[in-house]
Order: structure tokens, then sequence, then C-alpha cells
């Protein structure tokens, strides 16, 4: 009964985001390289996300002394009612709807823009969550503003940036979509239970992907520690924490919303089983994918939407709920502390809550939306679309999947110290 | 004339300022800031403060990490010695051999230079792949057993490190080679330099089986058949293609450029990690390139990050004194 577990802190890949047109071909590349060389490069390119951001003015309705670079105007008191000129927004990659033409366009943000006159200034700068809150922290560290108005970050992210209090709190009153649209199974989490410092972007499921051709059809985890000739040695796990102890622990029986120390050892054990068997091949962030694509790897433990965008690639791949379960995870955006267009985020919040906009996102991510409302606008449009149960999960579904338990600083050291023991970090 | 005298004396510091100040900047600084974080305690979150206690540091990491610190060193080496045997008869053959083709021939050494490292490795992805363009054939014909595979094995990060880090071989052996006088060698075939027989031959045998016999353990394949491999192929080179005034003249002659490419190539191999993590990426195919960097960017264990760091660079230091000792750097330095 996870679903409607309060304990919203399932992570998901801090790897890279998984979306439907999008080849996943370039994403270790991309952030090894970022990491291996380039942090001057980050930084350049961040300062110019910074700078095209405070020199769009002339659409604004009213022009806010907050939006144009001059020195933050301690943003929550004095924050003005009227939507700014711009809105620093960091996602992750081919997360949100992406004309096929133009991949700068994204119609969603025209849609703000000509609702709000607000330009959003939308940067795929995220690709891993604690890569991404080692660069916010010095400002925030410092009471500074980071320069985002909204970011988007995984639960146990999101609940340790609440914890130490680096977001705003909303102004629920500027957000009645937020308020009235939002899942039920996603309110009151024990990081932020009275709802107003987080609000779900989108969800997704880790569980098995396989390509049938090879395997057939599989649908329990036993699979990943059987030693079987048609896939040992062509296995992944995930890199993420969190998803690899999750799905092994219901692999065991046991209920990741729940886990203990002792649980952690017992699964790390247990992957070392299928390490030492061979089966695991390697241990990855998205590119297993690709992987699976090119048939070196026909087995994984596997996130939702990669699956379904490969699937125009090779057919026969199957993204399956395991029968023991699987794992939920959702990413949330934030509004970070001392953001200089605060009541422009919320704006934007609240207009991702519109079930129309929700829906125009949601089919193009293929991820799992908290949107009321959002299914019935697309029954409308794309019947077959409003049917996936990846994006609107049953309830049988939702009552098979796990949310991680939220783990306190310690209980994460711990964890990531075990799981660290295996996959040779 | 004191002024004169003053900038006379200035100069050679005048000339080394560009450098030293860059050496200052993105080595001296960065350094000891890392060598300050090694003894740090604390996580990102919470922060983190000095002391000299947490030397304990050092202890743990190479304590931890002893198997992806081997595993550099074997990798590193096997690599090496791959691009050494590569790179020898390369380098001799257009030095020698490449007539007025030798510039063509140098530009093709270091023509995968103008494509991008990170998708060169990852053709060698698409190349190995399990059903790739490689091995799929041979699968079909039953020459290979369908479940052998090379990507995320030793062999591939071995091959991937050896293939990128070739040229830095090559050309060093090529510059030493290139300057042979060709006379030296006809003075050596004058005074009886003939064919190096029996002594190539066992030579040969005994160099190729233990090379063999090297690569087969750094690469966990089975050691006997690739040292008898390596020692055939060897007793055919020793008998065959080496003679006495390669022995005596050219090899000698060429040590300093062998020295010299065998350093560029070892040391940047064995810290080596985007091949490990492209062509490899199992937990037994990981060097300690791989864990400092996931230690620094993916766990933000900056401490840890920062000792490996000064271990590596300690252990590697290390190594090429000795090594220098072996082969004597002398040859390099006193500027024949």
């Amino acid at each position: 009964m996870s679903a409607a577990d309060p304990e919203f802190t399932e992570e998901t890949m801090s790897e890279q985001r998984r979306s439907p047109a999008a080849p996943a071909h370039s994403e270790i590349t991309r952030r090894r390289f970022i990491q291996g060389t380039g942090l001057v490069g980050v930084t350049a390119f961040l300062t110019a996300c910074g700078t095209s951001g405070t020199g769009t003015a002339t659409s604004s309705p009213a022009a806010t002394p907050g939006a144009s670079g001059e020195p933050s105007v301690a943003p929550t008191d004095a924050a003005p009612q009227s939507p700014s000129a711009g809105l620093n927004f960091a996602n992750w990659p081919l997360y949100i709807d992406t004309d096929d033409e133009d991949e700068t366009k994204h119609k969603t943000l025209e849609d703000f823009t000509a609702m709000y006159g607000t330009v959003v200034e939308y940067s795929e700068v995220i690709n891993d969550n604690e890569e991404f809150f080692g660069t916010i922290r010095p400002a925030l560290q410092g009471g500074q503003d980071s320069g985002w108005d909204l970011v988007v970050l995984t639960d146990w992210m999101a609940a340790r940036l609440i914890r130490l209090g680096w977001v705003e709190t909303f102004d629920l009153a500027n957000m009645p979509n937020k308020v009235a649209n939002l899942q039920d199974v996603y309110k009151g989490v024990d990081f932020d239970p009275t709802d107003d410092h987080h609000a779900p972007w989108q969800s997704g499921m880790t569980g098995l992907g396989y390509d049938s051709a090879v395997t057939g059809d599989l649908s329990s985890l036993e699979a990943l520690w059987t030693d079987d000739p048609r896939w040992t040695g062509k296995v992944t796990f995930l890199t993420e924490m969190r998803d690899t102890i999750g799905l092994t622990l219901l692999k065991l029986g046991k209920d990741p919303s729940q886990a203990t120390e002792a649980d952690a050892d017992e699964a790390v054990a247990e992957i070392q089983t299928a390490l030492d068997a061979g089966i695991i091949r390697a241990f990855t962030g998205n590119e297993y994918a690709e992987d699976m694509v090119a048939g070196n790897v026909v087995l994984a433990m596997a996130w939702s939407g990669d699956v379904i965008a490969k699937q125009a690639e090779k057919e026969t791949l199957v993204w399956q709920l395991p029968d023991e379960g699987a794992m939920l995870w959702t990413d949330n955006m934030l509004i970070p502390k001392g953001a200089q267009n605060k009541y422009t985020a919320e704006l934007f919040i609240d207009f991702v809550y519109d079930p129309a906009i929700a829906a125009q996102i949601a089919a193009w991510v293929n991820y799992v939306t908290p949107v009321k409302g959002a299914q019935e606008v697309l029954a409308a449009e794309d019947p077959d679309l409003a049917e996936s149960p990846l994006i609107f999960p049953s309830d049988e579904v939702l009552s098979k999947v796990k949310i991680f338990k939220s783990l306190t600083e310690e209980e994460e050291t711990y964890f990531n110290d075990e799981f660290s023991v295996v996959t040779g970090n | 004339m004191g002024v004169r005298r003053w900038i006379v004396r200035l100069t050679p510091y005048l000339l080394l300022a560009p450098g030293m100040l860059w050496l200052f900047v993105f080595y001296v600084y960065p350094s000891v800031q890392m060598f300050i974080s090694s003894f740090w305690s604390g996580t990102l979150e919470t922060g983190f403060t000095f002391s000299f206690d947490n030397w304990t540091t050092y202890s743990d990491a190479l304590e931890r990490y002893q198997p992806q610190f081997l595993r550099s060193l074997v990798y590193g080496g096997a690599a090496t010695i791959v691009c050494f045997l590569i790179a020898y008869p390369l380098a001799y053959t257009i030095a020698f051999r490449g007539g007025r083709y030798k510039n063509l021939l140098l530009f093709l050494v270091i023509a995968p230079f103008f494509t991008s490292f990170l998708l060169r490795t990852q053709s060698w992805k698409i190349i190995l792949g399990d059903d790739g363009i490689l091995f799929g054939p041979l699968k079909d014909l039953g020459f290979l057993p369908p479940e052998f595979r090379v990507l995320a094995t030793p062999a591939a990060v071995v091959a991937g490190i050896a293939y990128n880090f070739l040229p830095f071989m090559t050309l060093p052996i090529y510059v030493s080679l290139e300057k042979i006088d060709v006379r030296l060698v006809e003075a050596a075939k004058d005074l009886y330099a003939g064919p190096w027989r029996p002594g190539g031959t066992i030579a040969g045998a005994v160099l190729g089986g233990l090379v063999g016999a090297v690569l087969g353990g750094a690469l966990s394949y089975p050691i006997l058949p690739l040292a008898v491999a390596g020692a055939i192929l060897g007793l055919v080179i020793g008998t065959f293609l080496i003679s006495e005034s390669f022995l005596r003249v050219v090899l000698p002659l060429s040590l300093p450029g062998v020295f010299a490419g065998s350093l560029l190539t070892f040391i940047p191999a064995m810290g080596d990690f985007v091949n490990a993590e492209l062509l490899g990426g199992s937990p037994q195919t990981r060097m300690i390139g791989n864990v400092i960097q996931s230690r620094f960017l993916d766990n933000n264990d900056y401490p840890t990050a920062a000792a490996l760091s000064f271990i590596l660079m300690a252990a590697i230091l290390a190594m090429v004194a000795i090594y220098a000792r072996i082969l004597g750097t002398e040859e390099l330095t006193s500027a024949r």
C-alpha cells in the first residue's frame, strides 16, 4: 500500500532522464564528459543561461524589479504580484514536450508566455541530483540567490533541500490548480506534510526491462538472479542505489519503504551473488537502453519511460511490472530560497497543473502525471495514450509499487556505502 | 650597464614566468587545495571541517580500494605493452621504410586525434558489440561460442586504452628512430653483424612467451595458450626479423623514445576512467580513476577522492622513479 504511503522519498535515476523521442546514446557521454573535463564549461554555460535570462524584458506587461539582474530584493516579502519578464527554469533533459522539428521549442512554455508574457528560460542542466545540488549549494548555503527560479529534483533530494530550509514556501493562494488537481496519493508526504514546498512534476517506475525475442516473457525479478544462458552476462543493474537496492528488497520479499540497515546488508549480499555468478554485466545509468537496442543487454533493471522510448527502435523490448512489485519515484518542482521570481514560479507551477497542459506534457514524456483530469483531456485527443498504464497507472498497478524509504542522512550514508561495495565505487 | 646586467640576469626568470604561473595556477594551487580537502571530514550537507586527525582517510581509502589500484596498475601496464608491440614496428617502418610517404604516414598516426576521443571510444563499443559487426559474423559461422563477449571485460578496457594512447607511444619512438644515422647500421653490417641466430630465436621465444603470459594474466584469459602463442610468434620474429645490427645499434639508440613513450602512455593510462566507464562498466573492470571520479562527483566524498588522488600520484611517481633508475634517464637528459 505504498502508493498512498506518505513516505514519498523514492529516488529516481540521478543519471539521465528518459523520454520518448529521447535517444539515450549521448547520456553518459555528455555527462561524463562534462564532469571529467568541463567544470569551466559548465560554469560558462550556466553563466550564459543566467545572462540570457535577464535580457528578455520586452514582452512583460510589467517588468518587475526582481527580473532584470538588479540586486536581490528579499523576494519572499517584497515579491511583486505581477508576472516577471523571465523565469529561470532548470530541468532534466528531454523532460518536457518538445517540438519534433525544433528542439528548442516547447509548446507548454510558449503557452505560458502567451498567457502571462513571461519568457521561460528553460535549461536542461540537471543530469544528476547530487551533481546539480553541488552547483547550487554554495549560493544557497551563503543565503544567496541560486540563479534559478524553479528546479526539478527527485524526492529524496527535494527532501534534503526542504530539510535544509533552502526552498521557498509556496503561497498556495496563487496556485488554485495545484491545490485542486494534485492526485491524492501525492499529498501529505513526510518531507512536506503541508504540500507547500514542493510540487510533483512527473513520476516513473523502475521494473524489469527485457528483449522478449531473446528472453521470452518474464514477470519475476527472480530472472535477474537466474543463471540462464540466454541472458547471463547480458544483464544490467542500475547505479542508482534506491532503484537497485529497492528492487532487490522486493525480490527478497521485503518492503523498500521500510528498509533497515540490516536490509541493506542483505540486499547487497544478494546483489553480490548475481555478480559472482557472472549474471550481471554492468551497473549503468540509462545507457542500458542503448545497449538493449544494440543487443548487448537483454535483461535489465529499467525505467519505464526509457524502454517505451526504445520500442521505436526495437519492437521486442518490453517493460514489465514485476510480480514482486516495482519502485516508484517522483521528481518535484521546487523554488530555491531567494529566487528572484518566486511569484512567477508559482504561476508556472499552477499552470502545469492545468489538466490540458499536464496532458500535453505527459503525452510527450511518457511518465506518470500527478495531475487529476489529465487523463480525461488526453482521452479526448488520443484514447490509446490515455489508456497507457505507464502514464496513468491503474489502482492495481499502484498497489504494487513501492516508494523507497525516506532515509536520514546517516542512513543514506550507510546505504550508499554498502551499495558502493558491490558497484566498486 | 647596471640595467643591462639586471636584464640579462632576469631573462631566464622572465622566460620561465609564463610556465611557472601556469603550473602554479593549474597545478600547485589545486594540489594544495586537494591536499587540504583530503584532511576534511563531514558531508556536503553539513559542511566540512579540517583536521590532521583525518589522515585515516588515506589508510582507509588505500585498504578499501586496493583492488582498483591494482587493476589500474595491471591495465595500465598491459595497455603500455600492447602499445609498445604495435607502435615499435609501426614507428620503425615509418622511419626507415616510409620514404616519401613518411609525412603522410605520420599524419595518419595522429589523424584519429581530429575526432573526439569520446566518439572514438563509443565507436569501439559498436565494433565490439556482442552481436556487432566483428563478433556477430564470427558467432554465426561458429568460430566463437554464442556467449563470447569482449565488452565489459578487461580486454575491452585495455584495448580501448591502448588504442587511445597509441600515438603517444608511436611518436617518441619514431623521433628517436628517425635520428639514427643509417651509416651506423651499415658499419655494423660491415663488421659482420648478421642474422641473430640462435640468440634471436631463443630470446624471441622466451620474451614472446612472457608477454603472452603477462597479457593473459592481466586480461583474465587462459595463460598457457596465450603464452604458447606468444612464444611461437616471438620465435618467428626473433629468428627472421631481428638482426644483430638491430639489436646492437638501432634498439639501444631508440631506447630514449621507448622510455618517453612508455611514460606518456602508462601515466595517463593508469589514471584513465573513460575507457573503463564506456567499454567496461562492470564492477570487475573499474579502475581507480572511476572511483575517484564517482567519489568526487556522484558521492560528493571529497576527502576520499582527494586522498585517492594523492595516493595515485605518489604511486606513479614511485614507479616512474624506479623505471627511470632501471632504464636510465641520462639517455634522455644528456641531449645527444
